[in-house]
């Protein structure tokens, strides 16, 4: 166990409910803090009736929500700005494609539920980015609240209960845990690349049936745009 | 280009989730040896978060036994204090307070087993058997 592990540990169990609260908003507001470890260790005090499991888990889920949620105020109120001003600006134009930010806030409006969803405790590191990357992407709040209470509350009773459950062995579960989230991660990456790489494959076998398809002109090298859509086959004759 | 790019992570992809997976089924190993020892009241699953309570609690040796053997005087203040800060507290080293620990739970159990052991035998030789006392009577 780290250093760092430990110290948290003796602060909480030294100031009790205020210092877990404290912990968990400070690092649902983004900073690296290993709260989810902390929360196992949590559970496991609770199981000697140290603390109330009932209590930990309340405090855990509105610390965590009210750290979140600034993340999300910030993000709405200076980094959309900051977005609006790239994309206006002549700096912006340099280094963004038109119209990047608006397709961005498309593609965060269309899938962003699964981001705030799954950074809650899947890729728990990535969750304050994710709060302010929703809150710049002008994400609806009652959609960001709904997801984030959602998602929230199963990091909270996930780690309370295993470590109620299992006790000393907290540090081992934790490992588990820690393991199988990489797991599901690289799953997903590699589903994702997997699909893209399904539409490339298709991609080229179309272009190589227009390619075959298509009457060659000696002399003339026939010219095939990569953002054309199909539009039937070609009038040959 | 693009498709050998995707065709290359993808592979970088499948090698992370497969070492994972290795990772995860070793951690559960692990977890699961610890598990057994932990239940088995094993000295040896003793770590530097566990409290003075949480000792006496789960290895079942009295808190006042450990906090003799320990030389902790203000007991009040230190219910809630971890091995870690205990160490911290009397200036000395985390394995060595563990180390302690382990020591005075061990000599606990080696005395309570002679206490179990000793009231039978005693009982047996200052009680007379039954058939002697009816005769006696």
């Amino acid at each position: 166990m780290s250093v760092f592990l430990t110290d948290l540990l003796t602060f909480f169990q030294t100031y009790g409910y205020p210092a877990l609260w404290a912990s968990v908003f400070i690092s649902a507001l983004g900073a690296p803090l290993p709260v989810g470890l902390a929360l196992l260790a949590a559970g496991a005090f609770a199981a000697l009736g140290d603390f109330n499991i009932y209590l930990l888990v309340l405090i855990t889920v509105t610390a965590s929500m009210a750290g979140d949620n600034l993340g999300y105020l910030i993000g709405r109120k200076w980094g959309s700005r900051v977005l609006s001003w790239l994309e206006r600006s002549s700096i912006g134009a340099s280094i963004l494609p038109t119209g990047a930010v608006e397709r961005s806030r498309v593609y965060f409006k269309r899938r962003g539920r699964w981001a705030v969803f799954l950074s809650r405790f899947l890729v728990a590191v990535l969750g304050g980015i994710i709060n302010l990357v929703a809150g710049s992407e002008l994400y609806p709040y009652r959609a960001f609240l709904v997801y984030d209470f959602a998602g929230e509350t199963l990091s909270a009773v996930l780690p309370l209960t295993l470590g109620l459950a299992f006790g000393t062995s907290w540090e081992e579960v934790g490992n588990v845990l820690g393991a199988f989230s990489f797991f599901i991660i690289a799953v997903i990456i590699a589903g994702m690349l997997f699909s893209r790489l399904l539409r490339y494959l298709r991609s080229a076998k179309y272009k190589e049936e227009q390619k075959t398809g298509a009457q060659v002109i000696p002399g003339i090298t026939p010219v095939i745009d990569p953002h054309a859509t199909s539009s039937g086959p070609l009038p040959l004759s | 280009l693009k498709l050998f790019l995707t065709g290359f992570l993808l592979c970088i992809a499948l090698g992370g989730a497969v070492f994972c997976a290795i990772q995860t089924v070793q951690a559960f190993q692990s977890f699961q040896a610890n598990r057994t020892l932990a239940l088995s009241g094993d000295v040896r699953t003793i770590r530097p978060w566990m409290t003075i309570p949480y000792i006496a609690h789960f290895y079942h040796v009295p808190e006042s036994y450990l906090d003799e053997q320990l030389h902790i005087t203000d007991l009040q203040s230190q219910r809630r204090t971890s091995l870690h800060a205990l160490a911290l507290r009397y200036n000395r080293p985390i394995g060595n307070v563990i180390h302690d620990v382990q020591q005075a739970i061990l000599s606990y159990r080696k005395q309570h087993a002679t206490l179990l052991l000793h009231p039978i035998s005693t009982q047996r030789a200052t009680a007379p058997p039954a058939s002697s006392r009816r005769k006696t009577a």
